[in-house]
């Protein structure tokens, strides 16, 4: 054993008694000890028995010791240095100005501070190990020479969100060599979007207060900065059309002055709604913004307030939103020109609907009727024109002629209105019969312009009073509006069944795109559909339809024919979905900066069969006022019409997609629509105010406090706990030596001896 | 008992004469498609099924002339198994005795005319409750729909207000106070008159009403005709008049 090897020692037990036989025998020894006093009670002399008792105490003590085995531990000692932390916030928000206007950023700041204080690191690295990183939600080495001389700042500052006690816990969790941890320091703007995003919660306390040592913070941005921000909206998933939408805005100020801030709701640049709220400098106040929407579709909406000056962040002032507007309920207005039996089923049908809301006008009376009463004893109501016609006709997603004739009802000034509200995206239907399409006056009316067919030219007959037998086209055998049933075989046998009518209002050419459905025997077109501008209109020949329903159930076939396909007229004409021949879905509603939006096509041609090797053509249109629109070449479908349309990665904002396929000859086969929003996910740069104080209770709560940019590192009051590790040891017996056996045996004799004189047994 | 009118007055004369050129101005205006126009059609059987021949055709030129409603005076009969019968959605079955009990394939047709949207007016033309009539069509009307009976129809129903405001049923007498009827579907399906309605609507040959209305005179033929033409507006137009936008209306016309 070379003693050289080490420099502590230490006094230890030896022996290989379990400790239970340690105490067992300390008991018994106490035992004795105890007897021994009993039994010097009766020596009247108080000296006597003190040194007799002392004694035997030391020859007791003396057993137990060699029961215990002394001897000495020698070791051979080395001391670990403390880990010092050093945490750099290298979150999205460090590239924001350091204080209210100023050039410098964040991260600027910061490298600049950290450049003063490299010779301080390097002195704290002479007594402890420092460990560097940058933060944002996740930790990473990194060398503060390089840090600090970095030509370009920002481009340090890219973490999409921040969060501190994450960053904390892994600093505190890291290190090598087990090192004990002298301390933590937190340069950092304070904008958590983690465990403190809404302050020092109990329970981020809780995490703060485990960890092994304090957190100094140095905040950057210094004092709290001006701004004001759209903290959150909140909007449900889908809206109904017509209906009332509500749109939580909840504003966020920091340093603000007292003030009233317009808020405004915009879709696609287009102000629907605006609301005033007032802020007193700091805190939270809310705003529901409210708008009825009046078309379906998927729509890009912006709610802004104004940027004032000074703001440290003018980006957070406003949030973007895609919201689908969808029906509740069809709501038809069906207009009809007399009561007869193809009113009575068709109004049948749709009040038993309830997907559809119907608003019908009957003309039961006309003037040349004489119901030989006077007006108080009739239910009858004034034919409500201007405001079915002009006020509430936008309200309807679908508008129905009955064997309608305008004429007498003086409804000229209407005709161009509804003609317009169809080419906007409404929907038109005329259905046949005595006052119907040229009988009923429509030849050369704005009506006949979004009729899917001409009308017969002035001086054919309005009517063909021949029966008539039909056969679906060629179109027809492929449309929605006519498959009654699935299969083609089946389908036109089932058309093939159903009555005969009695007789067609004569139509004239089909007009450019519309395509005819139904046709008699002899080509007359029965059933014909088309679009007008952004709506789409129908014409069916017939007053007759009824007897699909009512005659087909007496011949056995039910009335489901009739049903299938007033069903299935509507919803084309009301372009549901599930029948738009053209579908453009974005993949997610919102999209990250930098991302690439990617968006799926699916196109079918008008005879609703996959529109193979389509070129899509791609208008993007941001919903900025203002803003550029870019028209793009797409993809080209695939064999099952479908395709994929990546758009370059886009700027903040909401945009609207529109995308055109368009055949080979350059003719348009479809057109369909989308809206997303690009925004970040996280509110890193959105809600990016610095927040000292939360620096200062996140140091609070360890022990440590917040420091000065003028304070230099090495001298924060760190820990010291260094670490004492042992590398060798031996062990050094005491007892087993002459001389302890000789004491215990003299103190024996001694006592035995003065037991003797003093005339014990 | 009915006792027919024995004078013919000048109204009743003119009347009948319109009635006659109805006959010829309705091919002209409506040359567009028989089956848009109203055309009756009455329940035959084996027993006296036609028993009020010219008070339908009054019915339809009396809806012609007071209404928009197009309508032609042939009146029509069908057995109930003949498939034509669903060209018209309107079924009279009117007769002053017992009916006969159908058939199983008739009540299998009236059962499904019913169910697909056709409407049934029964008129009791010997006006006599629980008569022979009465009786037999509740037998009748229990073979089609199993389960079903005759229930008075409320005041409030849209049949009093689909065209005229009515405060109840009438006809050639006031034996019953209330139609009765039967619903399918939410649609009143059935109407029964105790009243002998179309006896209130009937003329001779001459042209003159053939029978006298009591005890309410010419005012109760004139609310009997009233509740032909709601009766045939309600089977056109179902619960039009319920809409909302007719209610404020329709109140305020109630209140006066």
């Amino acid at each position: 054993m070379d003693p050289s090897l080490y420099n502590a020692w230490r006094f230890a037990s030896l022996t290989l008694l379990p400790e239970w036989a340690l105490v067992g025998l300390a008991g018994l020894l106490a035992l004795a000890l105890w007897w021994s006093f009993r039994g010097l009670k009766s020596e009247p002399k108080r000296a006597r028995r003190l040194v007799l008792f002392s004694l035997r105490t030391l020859v007791a003590l003396g057993i137990f010791a060699l029961l215990l085995e002394p001897g000495l531990e020698l070791r051979a000692e080395t001391r670990v240095r403390a880990r010092v932390a050093l945490l750099f916030d290298t979150s999205k928000s460090m590239r924001l100005p350091a204080t209210s206007g100023s050039p410098t950023s964040r991260i600027a700041e910061l490298q600049r501070w950290l450049k003063s204080q490299l010779p301080a690191i390097q002195e704290l690295a002479t007594r402890f190990q420092v460990d560097v990183y940058g933060f944002d939600k996740e930790l990473a080495p990194q060398d503060p020479q390089r840090l600090a001389t970095l030509p370009d700042a920002s481009a340090l500052a890219q973490g999409p969100t921040t969060d501190i006690v994450s960053a904390l816990q892994q600093a505190a969790q890291g290190g090598t060599g087990g090192r004990p941890l002298a301390g933590m320091l937190v340069v950092s703007d304070g904008t958590d979007h983690g465990d403190l995003e809404q302050g020092l919660s109990s329970s981020a306390r809780k995490d703060l207060e485990k960890l092994p040592a304090p957190v100094f913070a140095l905040p950057i941005g210094g004092e709290v900065q001006k701004d004001l921000a759209i903290d959150k909206l909140r909007v449900d998933d889908f809206a109904f059309v017509r209906s009332q939408v509500s749109v939580d805005v909840t504003l966020k100020a920091r340093a603000m002055p007292s003030l009233d801030v317009p808020v405004v709701l915009r879709r696609e640049g287009q102000v629907v709604a605006q609301k005033t709220v007032h802020l007193d400098g700091d805190g939270t106040a809310e705003v529901k913004l409210q708008f009825v929407p009046d078309r379906t579709g998927k729509f890009a909406f912006t709610v802004s307030v104004p940027v004032y000056e000074g703001e440290a962040v003018a980006e957070n002032n406003q949030k973007s939103f895609a919201l689908k507007i969808i029906r509740d309920r069809v709501r038809a207005l069906l207009v009809v020109g007399r009561p007869s039996w193809d009113v009575r089923f068709l109004r049948q049908l749709l009040k038993k609907d309830p997907n559809v809301d119907l608003i019908s006008f009957f003309i039961l009376r006309t003037p040349g009727d004489d119901a030989h009463s006077t007006q108080d004893e009739l239910s009858l109501i004034p034919f409500p024109t201007q405001e079915i016609f002009q006020e509430q006709l936008r309200t309807f997603d679908l508008v129905i002629f009955q064997n309608f004739n305008h004429r007498p009802y003086h409804m000229q000034m209407y005709l161009d209105g509804i003609a317009s509200y169809v080419r906007e995206g409404g929907a038109f239907a005329m259905i046949g019969g005595d006052q119907s399409f040229a009988a009923g006056d429509f030849a050369d009316t704005p009506i006949e312009s979004i009729l899917p067919v001409q009308l017969p030219m002035h001086g054919v007959p309005p009517i063909d009073e021949s029966p008539v037998s039909m056969k679906l086209t060629e179109a027809g055998r492929r449309h929605p509006i006519t498959e009654l049933l699935p299969g083609t075989a089946a389908n036109e046998a089932l058309w093939a069944r159903l009555p005969k009518l009695p007789g067609l209002n004569v139509l004239g050419i089909p007009r450019s795109g519309a395509r005819v459905l139904l046709s008699s025997n002899d080509d007359k077109p029965v059933l014909v559909v088309g679009e007008a501008g952004l709506g789409r209109s129908l014409a069916l020949a017939t007053d007759s339809s009824w007897m699909w329903s009512f005659l087909a159930a007496g011949q056995e076939l039910g009335p489901r024919a009739y049903e299938s396909f007033w069903h299935a007229a509507i919803r084309w004409l009301v372009r549901d979905p599930a029948l738009t021949p053209m579908r453009l879905l974005a993949e997610r509603q919102t999209f990250e900066p930098g991302e690439n939006p990617v968006l799926e096509a699916q196109v079918r041609g008008n005879d609703y069969t996959p529109a193979a090797g389509a070129q899509l053509v791609v208008q993007l249109i941001p919903s900025e006022p203002g803003a550029q629109r870019q028209v793009m070449q797409g993809p080209t479908t695939g064999q099952d019409g479908s395709a994929r349309i990546q758009l370059p990665p886009l700027a903040p904002g909401a945009y609207k997609v529109t995308a055109t396929a368009r055949k080979a000859d350059g003719s348009t086969i479809a057109e369909a629509e989308e809206a997303f929003v690009v925004a970040p996910s996280s509110l890193e740069l959105s809600d990016a105010a610095p927040r000292p104080d939360l620096l200062k209770q996140v140091a609070k709560a360890t022990g440590g406090r917040v420091v000065s940019a003028s304070d230099s590192i090495a001298n924060l009051p760190w820990r010291d706990p260094e670490r004492v590790e042992v590398g060798q040891r031996t062990t050094k017996p005491l007892w087993d030596t002459m001389s302890v056996l000789a004491v215990l045996c003299i103190l024996v004799a001694i006592e035995w001896s003065l037991r003797r004189r003093w005339g014990y047994a | 008992m009915t006792k027919p009118k024995a004078t013919l007055a000048r109204r009743t004369f003119l009347g009948t004469g319109a009635l006659s050129l109805l006959a010829l101005a309705a091919r002209k205006a409506l040359a567009f498609g028989e089956a848009a126009r109203l055309e009756f059609a009455i329940l035959r059987h084996s027993g006296r099924f036609d028993v009020r021949p010219d008070a339908l055709p009054r019915l339809a030129w009396e809806v012609s002339k007071r209404t928009s409603i197009e309508t032609t005076p042939v009146v029509r009969a069908y057995s109930a198994v003949d498939p034509d019968l669903f060209k018209h959605p309107l079924l009279v079955l009117a007769s002053d005795g017992e009916i006969p009990t159908p058939g199983d394939a008739e009540i299998a047709a009236l059962r499904r005319y019913l169910s697909y949207g056709g409407f049934l007016l029964l008129d009791d033309s010997s006006a006599t409750k629980g008569g022979a009539f009465e009786r037999s069509v509740k037998a009748f009307l229990a073979a089609i729909i199993p389960g079903a009976q005759l229930t008075p129809v409320a005041r409030t129903h849209v049949i009093y207000k689909s065209f005229y405001l009515l405060d109840g049923p009438s006809g050639r007498t006031n034996t019953m106070p209330d139609l009765l009827g039967i619903e399918l579907g939410g649609r009143l399906a059935v109407a029964y008159s105790g009243n002998d309605l179309l006896g209130a609507l009937a003329r001779d040959s001459l042209g003159t009403w053939e029978f006298e209305v009591t005890p309410g005179g010419e005012s109760q033929r004139e609310r009997a005709i009233r509740l032909g033409v709601n009766l045939v507006m309600y089977t056109m137009c179902l619960d039009y008049k319920e809409d909302q936008v007719h209610i404020p209306f329709i109140m305020k016309r109630r209140r006066i």
